[in-house]
């Protein structure tokens, strides 16, 4: 192995130098990659990841900026203080980029036959017709079906998976020596991902290209790379061949990533990182003291519920409709006739890629959205009044949110936040509620004194803390929890995990859990109903579903999801 | 497509129907027109006739029908002030105005958008904080007051350019026009800089504030990835992303550049709409009054409608089927 | 991370922009002025007592009878300029304030209104609001006013009605954005009660981008009155605003007496601008896409 390395990274440095001091995003990264090979960049977030592979290619934004005393060389070639036009000709004609989100890349107003023209532009002098036929066989090549007439489409025609697939093709164009993607899949579902996986392995071996994939998901990173660096606060902690690192790891920081992995794990126990939190939540008060269960077996019963998005059209479009110059608006069937019934105290796990319908469920069982037809009762109480229009009557189901940042009024103080429900419904006296919010802080694992903190000041995993405080101070029987771990990292998430484990069996609550992470579910939930178009196709004992599923696309699910070497397999 | 024609030719009828309501209870039902038409001094008899000439003692819906039906004939009655019908008058008085606006919107667009674009590119350079400042003064200072510094820099220190009228003018089918002789863009040239210089400072920072934006977004970024020039990454990407702001504005500001020619042609003394309706305001020449407003509203709904037809030429998101 | 409040964060962040302070002290600054002006000013330019035809339109710095140096020189009624443009502060800041402060409360009202109640209700206003916006705010002041006549009320009333839609479009479309985010549904799950959802959470958290269009619309309201003011249809002779002044040196312009117009000029200039860019600054920082 004498070959000279394609790129050696020697103690590349990004900082950002803000008002409020220099962030060293990237501090002192050193690898070498060959030809053809494929490395892994795993981190999470703020780990530096995405800020390595921008500084390669000399794409960073001020005040960000790569220090001197870095070096990225590419076939001996030095590139950082390369003067803008030098670099420009290394981009997209030797190192091309992949970004994560399809949806925002590639510009809306533009055919992705133009776009591609534009890209063959950069470096080659073609005349049209010559752009259109590499543009087409550029869409072939990954794989897009028909690429003679999608030529002319433009970006809002295709799906997400699609619109990824054109911007591989547009950094492929030039065959590059080296593509670097930042997080390619993590906006696409599960399936999608798999498809784009296995194509992507199959195109750089077929052109030799080495490739650089960014990722915080050690699963995926373990499909692809031969070759993997762990990176944490701007540092490569770890690096070597991916089997080893992935089942062997000499960095503790490696081990604990890999330990907080629920698919690591016997399902329903505490994951490694803990809870944070040993104190127990306060009692009920004694006006909301659990009433006595009638039917604990049918304690939730969701009943042939549909809810459908259609705009109502005006009064002329609705003319236009009926003289057949306009054709009605296309609705939505987000839930078509669902019925679920869930026993007091069990887990349910609902399943399902985006658009499935899982979430409005989800919404509809939380009396969030009145369902066009059908009922949710908890305990033979319903959750929405009979009015027009029908609003909700019960605090017994509360809900959590996925992304942290958004589920917070940004203008309230936590304590408020948490102390507003149960003061309007006079769970706790005005008097009281100051403790009663301390008691709740310290349940989920936080200071009591973090009460009269903004949600600003603290991080994703705390905010999702302070939301299933703000849930469950409402001393609720029924949690519907959406997504509530997706988007935070790995370590943080088993965390949340591990709160939702000991809060369950503490308060005997019946969860609905959604989420499109089938390893997460797999750990937490007694049960599954896996979720597509708005119906339920298969659903039943979460070890039944998973070991023997029966629906062919509970079958596509599973065998989609990436498997890391060592984990458990039930 | 052909449907969505349809149904905004219909709701900009209604929106029509609508303004005219308004427009003539605005006008004819606050106050009351005959002190304006007769003198306080003539006779009972004489006031009562003149009453029922008009039909202002019959009840107002009907008041309204006769007036739509009229206006559906294209007659907005006799000027109470100039004797005249109010059709002709307005007409006469439509192409200088038009002249006048056209030119401040043209001018505004094609310095505005390139400087705007520019000040977003560079924000941080010197030309671009000159740019900034030149366009928040021609955001915020009055428009008559510009029209004020204009003719005494120009016209009175200075003497390069006339203070006000239109100058000489060469007819083209029975319409007179300024811009076509040199003595007439000479009178055109200080009120056509005085309407646009609030435009282009709308249009500099609206251009500005999307080519900011857009220069951040993943588009700009993933394009300089593959390599494109700056040249090209402006031209092709940044240009087509901000568009559809820049029309919108461009068209409902035609609008209103319209109405603000109201000030111009006042300081000016150019023979316009605008000068007319000031007039009419201050003499309470109500059928003058509805006229200009429903010829406000007809031009503002109608380029409301162009801006449309423009979204769907513009953006394909709004031509072809959505995500499959 | 400091332990401010959102608010106490707004500020600090605003600070970091030397013109914007500047800008903001300078609006301080002349709404100061403009509360004490007849304190401040050296002439109570409305007291006849104090006027004489002999002191009529002199140039800066002439020292009229009563021993008294006018640095602006006077008008055509030879009232002292600058106490004239203290007192015309004062009445356009009044007038560009309270409408503004109506057209708020009146817009934000409808804005957020129709936005929570959703459905035909929404719809309705809101087609209104559009069909209003599509029409020259300019215009619809103008013939307001000539049709409610002359007075301080009837102009208020006018410029009100022509700019309550910018804000209520600006709240409503804040509102919708804000009705639709997780932590609005959550306590719409707790359940709240829909007064306390708007008023505690959906508001509070449309403010910024309604204090950009605030900013704005005073300023404009300013600049509104002072056209309408100048065009013969604002304020009553009784009530001399800047715009007023501007209007009466308007014809001895020509005659290069140009003090009586421009300085009435560069006060509400300076005015105008120092609100637009305390806006600005302002539209910056509660703008999410340049935040990286």
């Amino acid at each position: 192995m004498s070959e000279a390395p394609l790129l050696e990274v020697t103690d590349l440095t990004t900082h950002f130098h803000a008002r409020a001091g220099v962030v060293k995003a990237v501090d002192g990264v050193s690898f070498a990659l060959k030809r053809g090979e494929v490395m892994g960049l795993v981190g999470e977030s703020g780990s530096g990841k995405s800020i390595t592979g921008f500084s390669i290619i000399g794409l960073i934004d001020p005040p960000g900026r790569v220090e001197p005393g870095s070096s990225v060389k590419l076939e001996g070639r030095e590139l950082t203080g390369l003067p803008p036009a030098e670099l420009r000709k290394v981009r997209g004609k030797q190192i091309s980029m992949v970004f994560q989100d399809p949806m925002m890349t590639l510009n809306p107003m533009l055919t992705i036959g133009t776009q591609i023209r534009l890209a063959l532009e950069a470096h080659e002098t073609v005349s049209g017709a010559e752009a259109r036929r590499r543009a087409v066989a550029a869409l072939a090549q990954v794989r897009i079906p028909d690429p003679e007439a999608k030529v002319d489409f433009y970006p809002h025609q295709f799906s997400g998976g699609m619109r990824q697939r054109v911007a591989i093709a547009i950094a492929l164009l030039h065959r590059p020596k080296l593509i670097i993607c930042d997080e390619p899949t993590t906006a696409l579902d599960v399936s999608v991902q798999a498809e784009i996986l296995a194509e992507m392995k199959e195109l750089v071996a077929e052109l030799g290209t080495a490739l650089i994939w960014i990722s915080h998901d050690l699963a995926v990173v373990a499909e692809l790379a031969d070759h993997v660096c762990v990176m944490r606060h701007g540092k490569i902690v770890e690096a070597g061949p991916t089997p080893d690192v992935l089942t062997h790891p000499q960095h503790p920081y490696t081990q604990a990533l890999l330990d907080a992995l629920p698919s690591r794990s016997e399902p329903g126990t505490l994951l490694a990182g803990g809870v944070g939190s040993d104190v127990a939540p306060p009692p009920r008060a004694v006006k909301q003291a659990p009433p006595a269960v009638a039917d604990a077996v049918h304690y939730v019963r969701i009943e042939h519920v549909a809810k459908r998005f259609a705009q109502t059209p005006g009064i002329f479009r609705k003319l236009a409709q009926k003289a057949g110059l306009s054709k009605p608006p296309s609705a939505v069937q987000a839930v078509d006739d669902v019925t679920l019934v869930l026993k007091r105290g069990e887990a349910l796990g609902l399943v399902g890629e985006s658009g499935s319908g899982k979430s409005t469920l989800g919404r509809v069982a939380a009396g969030i959205y009145a369902p066009d037809s059908g009922s949710v009762r908890i305990d033979g109480a319903p959750v929405m009044s009979a009015g027009e229009p029908p609003h909700k009557v019960t605090t017994r189901v509360q809900t959590i949110f996925q992304d942290p940042f958004a589920s917070l009024n940004p203008r309230m103080t936590v304590g408020d936040s948490i102390a507003e429900g149960p003061l309007a419904h006079e769970l706790v006296e005005r008097a009281q509620a100051k403790d009663y919010v301390r008691q709740w802080l310290a349940a989920v694992g936080l200071n009591p004194d973090f009460a009269d903190r903004y949600p600003h000041q603290f991080s994703g995993g705390q905010r999702q803390r302070v939301a299933i405080a703000r849930a469950l101070a409402m001393q609720s029987d029924v949690v519907v929890c959406d997504e509530p771990v997706a988007s935070l990292d790995v370590s943080i998430q088993a965390q949340i995990i591990n709160l939702l484990i000991r809060l369950r069996q503490e308060l005997d609550l019946t969860l609905i859990f959604i989420s499109h992470d089938l390893s997460v579910v797999r750990h937490l939930c007694d049960r599954v109903a896996i979720m597509y178009r708005g119906k339920i196709v298969e659903s039943g004992p979460a070890g039944e579903v998973y070991d023997h599923p029966q629906h062919d696309y509970t079958k596509r699910l599973l065998a989609a999801v990436p498997v890391l070497p060592g984990a458990v397999t039930t | 497509m052909l449907g969505h024609v349809a149904v905004r030719l219909a709701q900009a009828l209604v929106v029509m129907l609508v303004m005219s309501v308004l427009v003539f209870v605005g006008v004819y039902a606050i106050g009351n027109p005959i002190d304006v038409l007769i003198g306080p001094d003539v006779s009972q008899e004489l006031r009562l006739q003149t009453i029922a000439h008009y039909g202002l003692d019959r009840p107002l819906w009907e008041q309204y029908l006769t007036f739509l039906a009229r206006v559906l004939h294209g007659d907005f009655g006799r000027s109470f002030v100039f004797g005249m019908p109010v059709m002709e008058l307005i007409l006469s008085r439509l192409p200088a105005t038009l002249e006048l606006t056209l030119a401040a919107v043209c001018g505004a667009a094609l310095i505005g958008i390139p400087a705007g674009i520019y000040a977003g590119y560079r924000p941080d350079s010197f030309a671009s904080k000159l740019i900034m400042t030149v366009s928040i003064l021609g955001f915020s200072v009055p428009t008559f007051w510009i029209g004020l510094v204009l003719i005494m820099a120009f016209a009175v220190e200075l003497q390069w350019l006339p203070a006000g009228g239109r100058g000489e003018t060469v007819s083209i089918f029975g319409v007179e026009w300024s811009f076509l002789t040199l003595n007439g863009l000479s009178h055109l040239l200080l009120p056509a800089l005085n309407l646009a210089f609030f435009k282009l400072a709308l249009m500099t920072r609206l251009a500005r504030a999307g080519t900011r934006e857009t220069m951040l977004s993943d588009t700009v970024k993933f394009a300089r990835a593959a390599g494109l020039s700056e040249w090209t990454v402006l031209r092709r990407h940044v240009l087509r992303l901000i568009a559809i702001p820049l029309v919108t504005v461009l068209g409902l500001e035609f609008g209103s550049t319209l109405a603000f020619a109201v000030v111009t042609e006042t300081i000016f003394s150019w023979p316009g709409i605008g000068k007319l309706i000031i007039d009419s305001i201050q003499s309470l020449d109500r059928p003058v009054m509805v006229a200009y407003l429903m010829l406000v509203a007809f031009v503002f709904i109608t380029i409301n409608f162009l801006v449309d037809l423009a979204y769907v030429g513009l953006d394909p998101r709004l031509r072809k089927g959505g995500a499959r | 991370m400091s332990d401010a409040s959102p608010a106490a964060r707004f500020w600090a962040e605003f600070r970091e922009s030397r013109t914007a302070v500047i800008a903001l002290a300078v609006v301080v600054l002349m709404i100061g002025i403009a509360l004490l002006a007849p304190l401040v000013a050296p002439q109570n330019p409305y007291d006849l007592a104090n006027l004489s035809l002999s002191d009529a339109r002199r140039p800066p710095g002439y020292v009229g009878e009563g021993g008294y140096t006018h640095w602006l020189g006077t008008d055509a009624q030879g009232r002292d300029l600058l106490s004239a443009i203290l007192y015309g502060l004062r009445i356009s800041l009044q007038m560009g304030l309270v409408a503004g402060a109506l057209a708020f409360t009146l817009g934000v009202a409808l804005g957020i209104g129709a936005a929570y109640a959703g459905g035909r209700r929404e719809a309705f206003i809101m087609r209104v609001i559009d069909l209003q916006l599509a029409f020259p705010a300019i215009l619809l002041a103008l013939v307001l006013s000539a049709l409610l006549g002359q007075g301080k009320l009837q102009l208020i009333a006018a410029l009100a009605a022509a700019q309550y839609a910018y804000f209520a479009r600006t709240a409503h479309g804040a509102a919708s954005a804000e009705r639709g985010k997780d932590y609005v549904e959550a306590v719409l799950s707790t359940p709240l009660p829909g007064w306390r959802v708007v008023w505690r959470h959906i508001f509070p958290n449309c403010l910024p981008p309604l204090i950009v269009v605030a900013t704005v619309q005073v300023a404009n309201a300013i600049a509104l009155e002072a056209t309408l003011s100048f065009l013969g249809v604002g304020l009553p002779v009784t009530e001399p605003s800047l715009g007023m002044l501007i209007s009466n040196g308007f014809q001895y312009m020509l005659s290069g007496r140009y003090w009586i117009s421009i300085y009435p000029g560069i006060a509400l200039i300076i005015l105008i601008v120092a609100i637009n860019l305390v806006g600005d600054r302002i539209r910056d920082q509660v703008n999410p896409r340049l935040k990286r």
